[in-house]
């Protein structure tokens, strides 16, 4: 499933967070999603998920909006920095809670704690998890309804360098299955290593969208562009 | 839908330590009217001490808080949106388990005003006028004020969102802001306020207001006020972006 954003524009108050973006990320590609901070990367995100909404434009999923999927938790995996844990809830509890909301059997639930690592710590409460744990977690509860558009906000943020590469693994595994992902990621070495399609924001404005290799072959041709591209006068 | 917000209350402790607080309370409030001089002979002191049960609906309403200021305040409310979109359909869900646990949680407490009420009574040789319709009637009442109680708290928690204000502003109305309202509006107006009506619910009079709403009245009157609050949060905040 593809993410089709289309002049999207949100305002809060008087900051103008997105203006007039637009980009497709393709499905069976891992798309990242790159800007310097505050250059509207979550808020895109955000607003392809129903949380927040546009000024103008859209942002859609399978070309409908986020309220108009049927099932979903089938459509898209969300991992966002400002998903929330009850502190006082186990781990496995938690996913329960998201797998009987979206009707999904409870043995998902186990299949995707041992699918990011989580099986020992599952009956634990997530106040006592490291932040790694947690990102685990919240791919986990991304994983569930084995989605066809994966939205990761910093999905490796707090993982240790094994993890880093096993979500690399993972990520591309995905896509080679015809799943849409997209990474708003900071890393931009890890982008390049794992990305077919890039596309850089800036200010909240559109700086670049298009394959990777269209920024250069070279191994830092990707860190050079996005430089170059995102310290320009706006 | 009504499975996992069934399952986000059985998964923490917190919720239940409150709602336990509810029977102690009553239990408390029948042990201080005996103790204070309360006439075990007389069936008005009776229907006074039953009454208690609807002292609870002050927990039952922080309870009703936390459906959704809850969610706001761990976050957690960010997955609940994306499992369903539909906001209002989400308020709704709340309202009927919350409401369940709520009037699940009234019996408990209009059992322990029955048990306390019991014990006192035989304790100071006493019997209970157990057939008086006015007895049955004072429990369901008790009971049924815990649960309009956690409607209303979850209706507030969702227009306030933020959890410790919402919860600041349902004590500091049961405190002291109805009580200077009422005064304000007249005896005739005051009747519909919330406690008010509470009071005609639970068949008790310890505001000492002149005039009480018929006990039918007062639940109408309090769920008027769940639905108020609820509907007011489907169609406003509850819509507001989540950052």
């Amino acid at each position: 499933m593809e993410l089709d954003v289309r002049e999207l524009t949100k305002e809060f108050g008087a900051v103008t967070a997105v203006r007039d973006v637009s980009f497709t990320a393709p499905a069976g590609m891992v798309t990242g999603l790159l800007g310097p901070n505050g250059s509207g990367k979550t808020t895109t995100l955000r607003a392809a998920l129903g949380l927040v909404r546009p000024t103008a434009g859209t942002a859609l999923i399978g070309g409908v909006p986020y309220h108009g999927l049927a099932r979903p938790r089938r459509s898209v995996g969300a991992l966002l920095e400002a998903t929330g844990f009850h502190p006082g809830r186990r781990a496995r509890d938690h996913l329960r809670v998201l797998a009987a909301a979206a009707g999904l059997p409870d043995r998902r639930v186990d299949e995707v704690l041992a699918q990011v690592g989580l099986a020992e710590a599952a009956d634990r409460r997530v106040r006592g998890f490291s932040l790694g744990m947690r990102q685990r977690l919240g791919l986990a509860a991304a994983l569930l309804g084995e989605p066809e558009l994966l939205l990761l906000d910093e999905p490796a943020n707090g993982l240790d360098p094994a993890g880093v590469a096993w979500l690399r693994g993972l990520l591309r595994e995905l896509a080679g299955q015809g799943r849409g992902v997209v990474v708003a990621s900071h890393g931009l070495a890890e982008v390049a290593q794992t990305a077919d399609h890039v596309v850089i924001l800036s200010g909240g404005r559109l700086r670049f969208a298009g394959p990777l290799r269209e920024l250069g072959a070279s191994g830092g041709a990707l860190e050079s562009a996005f430089l170059k591209l995102t310290t320009a006068p706006a | 839908m009504l499975r996992s917000e069934l399952r986000k209350l059985t998964s923490v402790r917190a919720p239940w330590l409150l709602l336990a607080a509810g029977p102690l309370i009553v239990v408390a409030g029948v042990t201080s009217l005996v103790e204070s001089g309360g006439n075990v002979r007389d069936p008005s002191v009776q229907t006074q001490a039953l009454a208690h049960a609807g002292l609870a609906a002050i927990i039952t309403l922080l309870f009703g808080i936390m459906a959704v200021a809850g969610e706001y305040r761990h976050a957690t409310i960010t997955d609940t949106y994306l499992s369903y979109p539909a906001r209002g359909r989400v308020i709704a869900a709340k309202l009927a388990v919350y409401g369940a646990v709520g009037a699940g949680a009234g019996l408990a407490s209009s059992g322990a005003a029955l048990a306390a009420t019991a014990a006192w009574w035989a304790a100071k040789g006493a019997t209970l006028h157990l057939s008086a319709a006015d007895l049955w009637l004072t429990l369901a009442g008790g009971a049924a004020a815990n649960l309009a109680f956690a409607l209303i708290g979850v209706g507030l928690g969702a227009l306030i969102r933020n959890l410790v204000a919402a919860v600041a502003a349902g004590l500091a109305w049961i405190a002291l802001i109805e009580g200077i309202a009422g005064q304000l509006l007249g005896s005739s107006l005051a009747r519909l306020l919330p406690l008010h009506a509470s009071e005609a619910l639970d068949r008790t009079s310890i505001l000492g207001a002149e005039r009480l709403l018929p006990q039918w009245g007062g639940a109408v009157v309090l769920l008027g006020y769940a639905a108020a609050f609820a509907s007011a949060a489907a169609l406003t905040t509850l819509r507001r972006d989540v950052t």
